[in-house]
């Protein structure tokens, strides 16, 4: 109903991101076979932040984005089996801003979005547990946590 | 309406006149749902429905509730000194407490501007031509943009959406904040009614409205299906029970059905139990045996120890031992008589088993015996309450003053007999009365039931004398339910009219005021926990030889066979005098001195 808003201020989005984004980011809506650009799919990157056991990984994420974009949220995956206590099985990134009934709002950035999720990357938030290897291993044993995140680090080296 | 209190207190509101609780001491928490009644001596019925008929509620209609809640804002407004759009966000925070925001601001005017999102100063605006909307990101013209207190810029297109999605997603809309996710400043009802679209904001509206009465704690919508009234409550005043002004009765406490004399947790614990499937797995349990192959419990309907379970599982197999059909023949004596099984239980093996049947058995029956006379109770009820209303000839949601809306318009019915009793219409007002003493003590008596459904095997003389009071109530009910029913047709079609009316109207007028009685005793001897019992020294002893006095007197067992004692009676007033006698617990005591 959003009138298609979803598609143009994705455009904007995507200017915005060319003019400047984050360092060792990537964040570019997906190419189809035939040449043509899908702005709903965006295939993303997100680096591991330097000084901490995720630091070296590039972490890449895809962006689902609705036609009722930016009214709700879009849904955030990594690769299914991602070890991260906030992230499903499924791949599915549990994060506040990202919940359509809590913290998303219609002016949140895909930019910010993709610093949000690094930022959690770092600092899981043991109150909302979305897999249970990772939510245990991060509250019983944080050398085999530490262990396993660097472990997934060296599975994501630099594109390039 | 307190003009018309001539002959009975019975005209008062539906379930209003109930009220031994003279010094009912509730609990601190307002939460807590049981409250205990002091003891106290009997009084005259009379002084204490005086008391409980000081109403401890208020219902409230539509234009009631916009007044108080317009009201509210207004003083906070006028006591703070901001705008009403202000106040209103600020009372919705604290649940319309006028007390508390007064109490919060001027501890701490920072604090509670930051957390409800009221900037003090806002924010200049920027006085370039154009701006770029911080959702869709396309520019637009000034007059094309809008911002909360903050300052941040949004297009209306983007506002309106935005406002449809907050409004979509329920009451959390009257919490609105900028779409800017670091900023917090409040969107109230002005920029509602501004920007969204008039679907959405009739929409706001009504969760504005709902809130002061949902987050209230002084106030709850009356829970009758279809019903818009809403009732305030003083806690503290007196018994829970209210009366909306649909007619529908319930407790404001835990908004069930009104359930005087018993209270809220055993309402509760009851119509769990009626809707649990506990029940239904205790019939599964007494009833019928898990197939020894598939498991499925299987119901026995036919008498043949020979079972088949249903395909696809189709095992063969002996109901007593469990064991496969091919292994029974000569050996276990013969197909039909299970050898096995009559070993194995004398061996013990089976008694556990059997024994757990049987007790779900018993405890299933026990059950069911309360549960049909509570439903039993409830249907009959209703039925009443719909020839009360045929009678009334009133619509259900005019207001239950009801000898006012007698004299505005007789139903046919009464006009009927008017006509053919030659009597004056004020004169017929007993009837009325009589239907309204009927459904009270249906509802009365219905919920006896779940309290003696909870009511200990062990207290065997409480449970005596509940039966006594129960027992005596309900007679006095059926007789009068009776009365009111058949009785009464005879004068409304028998020709010729049968010319000994007034000898009808002291017998329903009486049988009204008797029942009336009973019932008051049974809800007073409820509400004290049947403490009566303990105070008597030596009770219990009477109370064990209650049976052979009272059966003496043909009233034994009545509590469980009443219901059905709904036969011709051709009781007298000298019974009816009789009746008083014992209608009291201390006539109660007296008939087992006797």
């Amino acid at each position: 109903m959003s009138g298609g808003i979803a598609r143009g201020r994705l455009a904007e989005e995507r200017k915005a991101w060319r003019k400047n984004h984050p360092h060792g980011f990537v964040a570019k809506p997906e190419s189809l076979p035939d040449g043509s650009v899908n702005l709903m799919i965006w295939q993303c990157t997100i680096p591991g932040k330097a000084a901490t056991d995720w630091d070296g990984g590039y972490y890449p994420l895809t962006i689902h984005f609705t036609e009722d974009y930016p009214s709700k949220p879009p849904k955030c995956k990594f690769p299914p089996g991602f070890f991260h206590p906030n992230v499903y099985p499924s791949g599915t990134v549990c994060l506040s801003i990202l919940n359509e009934d809590s913290g998303w709002r219609p002016a949140i950035t895909v930019k910010q979005i993709l610093v949000g999720i690094q930022d959690l990357l770092d600092q899981p938030n043991p109150a909302d547990p979305a897999q249970t290897e990772g939510y245990h291993l991060f509250i019983q044993d944080p050398v085999e946590y530490k262990r396993r995140v660097r472990q997934q680090a060296k599975l994501y080296p630099p594109l390039v | 309406m307190d003009s018309e209190d001539d002959m009975h207190d019975a005209n008062s509101v539906d379930d209003d006149y109930y009220s031994g609780d003279t010094a009912a001491d509730y609990c601190s928490d307002d939460d807590c749902g049981d409250y205990e009644f002091m003891d106290h001596d009997f009084e005259d019925p009379h002084d204490i429905v005086a008391k409980h008929q000081q109403k401890n509620y208020v219902v409230l209609n539509e234009a009631d509730i916009c007044q108080r809640q317009e009201d509210d804002i207004t003083t906070v407004s006028t006591v703070l000194s901001i705008p009403r759009v202000a106040a209103s966000i600020l009372l919705c925070h604290y649940h319309w407490s006028v007390s508390n925001v007064h109490e919060a601001w001027f501890a701490d005017e920072d604090r509670i501007r930051k957390t409800v999102g009221l900037l003090e100063r806002p924010v200049q605006f920027s006085i370039a031509k154009l701006l770029t909307c911080g959702i869709c990101f396309e520019s637009y013209p000034l007059d094309r943009i809008s911002t909360a207190a903050c300052g941040h810029p949004f297009c209306s297109t983007c506002w309106k959406s935005y406002m449809r999605t907050s409004i979509d997603g329920g009451p959390g809309c009257l919490m609105l904040r900028c779409p800017d996710p670091s900023c917090s400043a409040a969107v109230g009802q002005d920029m509602i009614s501004r920007l969204a679209s008039d679907d959405d904001k009739g929409k706001y509206a009504r969760y504005l409205l709902r809130s002061y009465i949902e987050d209230n704690r002084k106030t709850k919508w009356c829970p009758a299906p279809g019903c818009e009234y809403a009732v305030e409550f003083v806690v503290g005043g007196g018994g829970y029970d209210v009366a909306c002004s649909c007619s529908y009765g319930f407790c404001w406490n835990c908004t069930e059905e009104a359930h005087r004399p018993v209270d809220c947790s055993t309402v509760a614990k009851w119509i769990m139990k009626n809707s649990a499937e506990s029940e239904n797995m205790n019939w599964i349990l007494a009833n019928s045996k898990p197939c020894p192959k598939c498991k499925r419990p299987i119901e026995k309907n036919q008498g043949c120890m020979h079972m088949t379970c249903t395909p696809p599982c189709k095992f063969e197999f002996c109901w007593l031992c469990l064991g496969a059909w091919t292994d029974h023949g000569e050996r276990t004596g013969g197909f039909y008589a299970c050898n096995r099984y009559e070993a194995a239980k004398q061996e013990g093996a089976y008694d556990e088993t059997e024994r757990r049947r049987e007790m779900a058995k018993n405890s299933l029956e026990r059950y069911t015996h309360y549960y049909e006379r509570w439903a039993t109770n409830q249907s009959s009820r209703q039925k009443a309450l719909a020839d009360l209303h045929q009678m009334q000839n009133v619509h259900l949601c005019n207001s239950l003053s009801l000898s006012l809306s007698l004299s505005l318009s007789l139903s046919p019915q009464l006009e009927k007999l008017s006509d053919r009793q030659s009597q004056p219409e004020s004169q017929l007002k007993f009837i009325i009365e009589a239907w309204l003493q009927i459904v009270e003590c249906r509802r009365v008596l219905k919920w006896t039931y779940a309290y003696g459904y909870y009511l200990s095997e062990d207290e065997h003389a409480k449970r005596q004398f509940f039966e006594y009071l129960q027992g005596e109530a309900e007679a006095g009910l059926e007789r009068l339910h009776q009365c009111a029913e058949k009785d009464l047709q005879n004068y409304l079609t028998a020709e010729p009219p049968p010319n000994d009316f007034n000898d009808f109207r002291t017998k329903l007028a009486g049988l009204t005021s008797v029942t009336r009685n009973y019932f008051e005793n049974l809800v007073r001897a409820l509400e004290n926990g049947l403490s009566d019992v303990d105070t008597q020294g030596g009770c219990s002893k009477t109370a064990a030889s209650s049976k052979g006095g009272a059966g003496g007197k043909g009233k034994s067992g009545r509590g469980k066979a009443a219901s059905k004692t709904g036969g011709p009676n051709d009781d007298s007033q000298r019974q009816i005098a009789n009746l008083f006698l014992f209608a009291s617990p201390l006539g109660w005591l007296l008939l087992q001195k006797l």
